[in-house]
């Protein structure tokens, strides 16, 4: 079984290569022979992707996310099945390119960098692998919402300043759907993230070694990232923020996420990080 | 045979010499029958107010494409009218021009979609005149797949062409659905009433119109099941509106900076499109300087219409290859149809067939019987095959260009499928 492991290791980035540069090719020349294609390119290299999960698991008895590289490729994963089912859902096939590189860049560096290590018996809890895998869909998410607030907005200024000839204005949805395509993904997000923090709770008193603390930075940023999501949400919803500024919410959003992960992960200690010693 | 035809089209002939010779359908009825009875064994005219042409079979072989010139003339007299206002077409260049007209290629707006049932409604006209024949329903057959081909194989229909459809596209890439937005349509002159026409092809869920003529309004308001609102204060419901275009003549500006502040204030940050496609300009182009307002004038609309246009032009290599492969087609039909080549067709058809026959039974008789069986089928062949020659010999002495002619050489070649036999040669 490691030796598959290994070969899908090496193969996930080239499928998730392929798969973007199918996108990418129906993008450019808008071929109609390609429309149903990259979608199987895609449905296949995730189909490949969950069973190296699947093996992953199997042969290491815990769930991957036992370490950045092996998170990196369930975030991989995550990003382009929440596009898939949302292409599936909404038949907005020209966007694809612009999430998929997304799985392409973590899957590569996962790919490169991931290894064999010791475990430390707390991660290898089921409760604590449905928090992470929550997280990383909630994460998957907003980080999808945020993707389809740039091209929001890259949009917006193709139309304002008239560039009726770029690719951006000819192959984009409109404005509409894209509005919408950011707003389900930050519900999606959001949910996630909330059943993340949920599990956390139940799971937390299971653990009496942990030095649990409310000034835990990735408590604190996590929680301004959902405080800041469930905000612009239920804006969006009482009519409060519509177009443009919706999809700036949603950015704003993302960034925070990405800087206190940093900042968590990084730069200060959080009970959240599990390693031996 | 031969298909002759002449032109008067808008790359031959001025606007008002064409307005002037555009035939109705009562005078292209007339004008068929007496061609038919005259010039033409089988004849159509189509009349636009971009062309007017006719092309037929004639009767007799010396007809030119001049005396169907005179013939037009006299009947629908046009003063300034020469000779140099007419392009001329002879076989293969009738057929070619006759696609070309079909796919939109020839039009003033290259891939105008309207031509193409101008083109159906002309060969209907000439159906209930009794003008068509074969040859002419053959031909027409052959333009609608032409028509068929370059819409769906190309995109040379595809864009908008004109500043209105422009607009509505454009509103179509900022919202996603139209059916639940509301329109104003200002201004009720051509563009105005094109445009209005345009949203409710796309279904908009509330259409409103303005216009200085109550009139006016009341009676397109009527036709497209719209809401009117006086010229005097629709400015007080601006905001009630996703979507305002202006077309008045105004020379003035019909919606200033101070309405635009007080119905983004009403709106908040809702999304409205605003498209001024006025000259003078009807909307103040403060409205650029509003996130939530999208402001298009008519030299941004422009652009779209001059990019399509280029693109349509892009594609006319892909229809000329269409068309080319279609007069290919069109003309391995005719040329079946010579006596000669049918007469062969069918001989080798017959004889293909008794002789794998035969072959497949020959076992079944001895050795002194086989060539008995061969003299015995051959002659059944020939005996089969000596009445359907000697009246498609009697036929040839028609004249290959009677209508007679034709149709017997068609219906024996249909028959015994000799048209898919010289097809598969060709293959």
């Amino acid at each position: 079984m490691k030796e598959t492991i290994s070969v899908l290791n090496i193969l996930l980035p080239l499928l998730y290569f392929v798969s973007f540069g199918v996108y990418l090719l129906d993008f450019i020349k808008d071929l109609k022979k390609l429309i149903n294609i990259k979608r199987v390119f895609l449905f296949l290299t995730l189909f490949i992707h969950i069973i190296y999960l699947l093996m992953r698991g199997l042969e290491s008895s815990h769930p991957p996310i036992t370490n950045v590289f092996e998170i990196f490729t369930v975030i991989a994963f995550s990003i382009s099945f929440s596009y898939f089912i949302l292409e599936l859902l909404t038949d907005v096939r020209g966007t694809g390119l612009f999430i998929i590189i997304l799985s392409l860049l973590f899957q590569l560096i996962s790919s490169l960098f991931i290894h064999e290590q010791l475990v430390p018996e707390i991660l290898k809890s089921k409760l604590l692998g449905s928090h992470v895998l929550s997280a990383l869909l909630g994460y998957s998410g907003i980080t999808i919402s945020a993707v389809y607030g740039f091209l929001y907005l890259r949009m917006y200024l193709e139309l304002k300043e008239n560039k009726f000839n770029s690719l951006i204005y000819q192959r984009l949805p409109n404005l509409e759907i894209l509005e919408k395509l950011s707003y389900y993904s930050a519900i999606i997000g959001f949910v996630m993230l909330t059943v993340a923090v949920i599990v956390g709770i139940i799971w937390l008193p299971q653990v009496p070694e942990l030095k649990f603390s409310y000034s835990d930075p990735k408590l604190i940023g996590t929680g301004l990232v959902w405080a800041i999501y469930g905000v612009g949400i239920f804006s969006k919803f009482t009519g409060r923020l519509q177009g443009k500024k919706v999809v700036i919410f949603s950015i704003i959003g993302f960034l925070i996420a990405i800087l206190s992960t940093i900042i968590s992960n990084f730069v200060s200690k959080s009970f959240h990080s599990f390693t031996i010693k | 045979m031969n298909i002759i035809g002449i032109s008067v089209n808008h790359n031959t002939a001025p606007v008002d010499l064409r307005e002037a010779l555009h035939l109705q359908q009562e005078e292209i009825s007339d004008l068929l029958k007496k061609l038919h009875q005259e010039l033409l064994n089988e004849a159509f005219i189509i009349s636009t107010c971009n062309r007017t042409e006719i092309f037929g079979i004639p009767k007799d072989q010396n007809l030119t494409p001049v005396d169907m010139q005179n013939f037009l003339t006299k009947a629908k007299p046009v003063p300034g009218i020469a000779d140099e206002h007419f392009s001329k077409y002879f076989s293969c260049s009738a057929v070619n021009h006759i696609f070309r007209v079909a796919a939109g290629i020839d039009s003033l707006f290259v891939g105008d979609n309207q031509i193409f049932g101008q083109l159906k409604e002309s060969f209907q006209l000439a159906e209930n005149a009794g003008s068509t024949g074969l040859l002419m329903k053959r031909l027409f057959d052959a333009a609608t797949v032409v028509g068929k081909r370059s819409k769906t194989e190309t995109t040379i229909s595809d864009g908008a062409i004109t500043v209105s459809y422009a607009a509505v596209q454009l509103i179509e890439k900022i919202f996603s659905s139209l059916n639940n937005k509301s329109a104003l349509v200002i201004g009720l002159g051509e563009t105005g009433e094109i445009a209005a026409k345009h949203l409710k092809d796309k279904n908009i869920g509330k259409l409103t119109l303005t216009n200085r003529t109550y009139e006016k309004s009341e009676k397109l308001a009527e036709l497209l099941h719209a809401s009117i609102l006086p010229f005097s204060g629709f400015k007080d419901c601006l905001s009630e509106f996703d979507i305002i275009i202006s077309a008045t003549s105004s020379p003035e500006l019909i919606i200033t900076a101070d309405d635009l502040k007080l119905m983004t204030k009403k709106r908040k940050s809702a999304s409205t499109i605003l498209m001024d496609i006025a000259i003078p300009r009807d909307i103040s182009a403060e409205a650029k300087k509003y996130d939530s307002i999208f402001y298009h004038d008519i030299d941004s609309l422009n652009i779209i219409v001059e990019q399509n246009l280029k693109k349509r032009k892009d594609e006319i290599p892909k229809v000329h290859k269409i068309i080319k492969e279609e007069l290919v087609n069109f003309f391995s039909w005719l040329n079946s149809l010579d006596i000669a080549p049918t007469i062969k067709t069918l001989r080798e058809t017959f004889e293909n067939i008794r002789s794998e026959e035969v072959k497949s039974q020959i076992n079944r008789f001895n050795e002194a019987d086989r060539e008995k069986v061969e003299i015995l089928t051959k002659r059944i062949i020939n005996k089969i095959l000596h009445h359907p020659t000697s009246e498609l010999r009697k036929v040839a002495n028609l004249g290959i260009d009677s209508p007679e002619a034709v149709s017997k050489i068609a219906i024996v070649r249909e028959l015994f499928g000799l048209m898919n036999n010289n097809t598969n040669k060709e293959n």
